[in-house]
């Protein structure tokens, strides 16, 4: 008679149990941050259809206390999803080779990120001479 | 035995199917010189201490694929986990994590064999080569571009670091997938279009959601999250194809 | 007892027996294969070959040049005809694993690579970096998969051979995950199991290297042949004893005493030159240098460390560059193991026990002298070794010989009669027994006791010299430990991956091997190959014995040793010399043929 028995352990609260997989949690929850920020944004361009009165409503609900600490929170959030986002990024694309030796993974993350800061401040800098 | 022995604990998580209704944990007090592995100390435990604990291992040197365990909760090699790195902690052995334990550190790797087998991991020839006509010839850039893929032990550490593995063993998971791209990539072979319904099953590529602790914990530098999320471009574009070409499917 | 029928049984999943499923498969797809091995087949030591695989390659090169670079490596105690057959079939080997998709190293315009090599006059040893074996074995396993007609036994450890009118007629074994006992019939069967350099202390082998199959042929009647030729391999982690490829030579690297001197010079290497030229110095035979090490150490002019005297494998003015590309496994290993930077400090390394030379009688059609019973590999002799084998020929010859016993197993089966009735009853006896080993209680031998203590006298009697006072110590020691054995302890009582159990039943066929090396070894009063004495046998004595030893089994007491004659075809003796003294030689030998 086979005495064989495999035991299956249980999965439950497996993302706390290395360190890994709570900064990989970490990175999908900030994800959430990125879903909100389009929502808000979707809301100010459906109050601009509506013409000059209803923009300049959402304009002040905007400049709430709350709203602007839940700013600096989504723009912390953002800021670890897209950092998290270029450190994965070697890993989900093919090999990019440079005069015949293949990209470190550091120069893509690091190129990624550049690329992703210098667009944030040329958008600051459009808004902030439009604004002016 | 030298001067700079020193004890450590080993805590190991014992299973007997034959008596033991669960796993529990069992505490050894080891002796230890610098250079002993955890593989060793295991082995110190089998030799002298308890004769029944079970355990693989084979080749000491990290290319048999043997010996893989959770140490301290990390997917590792036990002959290249070195105790010296745990003095005076207590270290932490178990079986590797989201597979079945059989018995004491060995695991059940009967799925994983099935899933190599299903990806066919062997050559599926471009064009017919006879002994005769020598060497197919391949360039080292060509040969490059799939070596690390084929630098994979079979250690499994990929799927004890995979949540998603763990959550659904049917996942054919990081390193088939990783051997899978390793033979469509590779100059000499053909088969990619007869792999790729594997790639897009609901087995396939789209379990993965890209935790990459996999590639983290890959002794041999696999990086099987590469390999499976390059595929998922594949799939996709596969998905495409086959709108736009009457046979469809990526060749 | 369940039971299988096969047409053919192998018996070792490694490079030799996936190579002999593949060609029973080739040969006919209609025949049953059963592959049994105690581990799954990408486990298997081939795993761990690093440094290449020989077969004739560049135009300057000639199956004659392989030839005697074997032979003579083999201070002539080689099957002459063997050695052509195999010589003339390596390329076409190594080109059929390209076809099956090794990546082999390639030159720029995308040909395989070659490397140098110890004793090889030319560079032809074929590689994959430095994990040639581990690429090899994974090929050969995964093309495996591909043939629906070989039934992989994984994790099945084969315990017995059925015998009965005269010929094998299959195989017993314990599933290891469960602790059942099988019977596995095959018509032929081929034994592909590997070495059994775990008898000794230190040594390069994986855990599994225990010997079984030498021991099973043996305790059926057949002779093991030349066991007293053990390799020791010059350059090993202390301790440890694992392997730094002699590719690390091959590439370039040195050897130095404690005074950073190239002591190699100094035992008819020579000359030094700034990188070894091919068959001088660091590329010397690896018995010539492990000897060489000995005497250095006698001198008092090696490096003392925790595990014994070293000395320094130096490869630092190879650059970083070149050894991540050529050596990545060997620098890990140095890093990861050692902690040395191999680009920035020597490595330090000391001979350990690598390759059994000797294994299983078997003909150049790998057919043993009990009929239906085929051997490949390590565990076999076929005869191209002989007294020392040259890096990268084992590797090779998996594949060559590997090939033959599968296609002369298949011929022999499809010839054969069908199985006996009565196979079953035998393989219940063999459960009882192996059971009782199991259930007895009141043992008091500890396993890991008995094994350690006849790996020690296995190192202290059979090492790199020897002695016939020591031998006779290791003799009677083996013969103690034998009788010890029959109370041996078996603590673990269960079914399911009972791995006690199994060590027990492999000490058990180390210790019969190891009594045969250590018998062997005694009754050689010459100094030949690997076998080197220093009691008033240090020459080389053809004309008592250019044989090959063969060591018959004798249940409960010492091994009967006898002699058999070695096949000379167009090699007859020479010195035995390397380095300038070898160019010497061979230029004496030429003008002497012309």
């Amino acid at each position: 008679m086979n005495k064989r028995r495999p035991y299956v352990r249980p999965m439950a609260g497996w993302w706390r149990k290395n360190p890994f997989f709570v900064e990989y949690m970490i990175h999908e929850g900030t994800a959430l941050f990125v879903a909100a920020y389009a929502l808000i944004l979707l809301t100010g361009l459906v109050y601009l259809s509506r013409g000059e009165a209803a923009w300049n409503v959402w304009l002040e609900g905007l400049k709430n206390p709350w709203y602007i600490a839940f700013h600096w929170l989504a723009l912390a959030a953002v800021s670890y999803h897209t950092y998290t986002w270029f450190k994965i990024m070697p890993r989900t694309m093919p090999p990019v080779i440079v005069g015949g030796k293949r990209l470190p993974d550091m120069a893509i993350t690091g190129g990624g990120l550049a690329v992703a800061t210098t667009a944030c401040l040329a958008l600051l800098g459009l808004v902030w001479g439009i604004a002016r | 035995m030298s001067e700079n022995q020193r004890i450590i604990e080993i805590e190991v998580l014992r299973y007997n199917p034959e008596t033991d209704k669960e796993p529990s944990k069992q505490v050894f007090d080891v002796p230890f010189t610098d250079d002993m592995s955890v593989l060793q100390g295991v082995q110190y435990i089998k030799d002298y201490l308890d004769g029944s604990l079970s355990f693989r291992w084979s080749c000491r040197m990290a290319i048999c694929g043997s010996c893989g365990m959770m140490i301290n909760g990390e997917p590792s090699l036990s002959c290249e986990t070195f105790l010296r790195d745990y003095y005076p902690a207590r270290v932490r052995v178990e079986a590797l994590a989201h597979f079945p334990i059989e018995k004491d550190l060995v695991i059940n790797m009967e799925g994983f064999i099935e899933k190599l087998e299903s990806i066919q991991p062997y050559i599926i020839p471009k064009e017919a080569r006879t002994l005769a006509q020598g060497e197919y010839l391949q360039t080292p850039a060509q040969l490059a571009s799939y070596e690390q893929f084929s630098s994979c032990i079979n250690c499994m550490l990929c799927y004890a670091a995979c949540p998603q593995f763990g959550l659904n063993s049917d996942f054919i998971g990081p390193a088939a997938m990783a051997l899978l791209h390793r033979y469509n990539i590779d100059s000499r072979d053909a088969g990619k279009g007869e792999r790729m319904e594997l790639v897009n099953s609901e087995e396939g590529v789209f379990n993965c959601t890209a935790v990459g602790y996999c590639s983290e914990v890959c002794p041999k530098h696999v990086d099987p999250a590469n390999a499976v999320n390059q595929n998922k471009t594949n799939s996709a574009a596969d998905y495409f194809m086959r709108f736009l070409t009457p046979k469809g499917g990526a060749k | 007892m369940e039971s299988y029928k096969a047409d053919v049984v192998i018996v070792g999943g490694g490079g030799a027996g996936l190579r002999a499923a593949i060609a029973v498969a080739e040969s006919d797809p209609a025949l049953k294969i059963a592959l049994v091995s105690k581990v799954y087949p990408m486990r298997s030591h081939t795993v761990a070959a690093e440094g290449g695989s020989a077969g004739v390659k560049l135009p300057t090169d000639s199956l004659e040049y392989h030839f005697n670079d074997t032979v003579g490596g083999g201070d002539w105690l080689c099957e002459q005809d063997v050695v052509e057959y195999f010589v003339a079939h390596c390329n076409e080997e190594l080109t059929q694993l390209e076809h099956w998709g090794c990546p082999w190293s390639r030159t720029p315009d995308g040909h395989v690579n070659v490397r140098a090599f110890g004793g090889m006059k030319i560079e032809r040893t074929w590689f994959a970096a430095d994990k040639t074996g581990f690429h090899m074995l994974h090929t050969l396993f995964q093309t495996s998969i591909k043939y629906p007609s070989i039934k992989r036994f994984d994790e099945h450890f084969c315990v017995d051979l059925v015998v009965e009118d005269g010929r094998v007629q299959g195989v017993v074994t314990i599933e290891i995950g469960s602790g059942e006992m099988a019977l596995v019939e095959g018509r032929s069967v081929v034994i592909a199991t590997g070495g059994a350099g775990r008898v000794f202390r230190e040594n390069t082998n994986g855990g599994i290297v225990t010997g079984d199959g030498m021991a099973l042929a043996y305790r059926h009647g057949v002779p093991l042949r030349d066991m007293e030729f053990v390799q020791y391999h010059p350059t090993c982690m202390p301790g440890t004893g694992l392997l730094f490829t002699e590719a690390c030579r091959g590439e370039g690297g040195f050897l130095v005493n404690k005074d950073g001197y190239r002591y190699l010079q100094d035992y008819g290497l020579g000359p030094a030159e700034p990188s070894p030229r091919n068959k001088a110095m660091e590329l010397g035979p690896r018995d010539r240098l492990s000897q060489a090490f000995w005497y250095e150490q006698q001198k008092g002019r090696t490096i003392e460390g925790q595990h014994g005297s070293v000395v320094h494998l130096d490869l630092r003015h190879l650059g970083e560059a070149k050894l991540r590309e050529r050596l990545p496994q060997i620098y890990e290993l140095a890093e990861q193991f050692l902690g040395v930077d191999p680009a920035r400090a020597p490595i330090p390394v000391r001979p350990a026990v690598h390759y059994t030379m000797g294994g299983i009688m078997v003909d150049g059609l790998c057919a043993s002298p009990l009929p239906g019973l085929y051997a490949a590999g390590e565990c076999s002799s076929v005869g191209i070794h002989g007294a020392n084998r040259l890096g990268s020929n084992s590797l090779s010859e998996l594949c060559v010989f590997g090939k033959v016993a599968g296609e002369e197993a298949a011929r022999f089966a499809k010839a054969a009669a069908g199985n006996s009735a009565s196979l079953l009853k035998q393989a219940q006896a063999v459960e009882q027994r192996l059971l009782g080993l199991k259930t007895k209680t009141g043992g008091s031998e500890r396993i890991a006791t008995l094994r350690k203590e006849m790996a020690q006298t296995m190192e202290d009697g059979c090492g790199i010299y020897r002695l016939a006072e020591t031998m006779q110590a290791t003799c009677d020691k083996l013969d103690e430990l034998k009788e010890r054995f029959k109370d041996v302890n078996v603590e673990d009582k269960s079914s399911v991956w009972n791995t006690e159990w199994l060590l027990a039943i492999e000490l058990e066929y180390q210790l019969d091997v190891a009594q045969s090396m250590a018998y062997s070894a005694l009754n050689r009063r010459e100094s030949r190959g690997a076998h080197q004495r220093l009691d008033g046998f240090e020459k080389r004595d053809d004309e008592n014995f250019l044989k090959h030893s063969q060591a018959h089994y004798v249940a409960g007491g010492a091994p009967r040793i006898d002699y058999g004659a070695v096949k000379i075809t167009k090699s007859q003796p020479g010195t035995r010399a390397y380095g300038a003294a070898g160019e010497k030689a061979e230029q004496e030998r030429k003008a002497s043929n012309v």
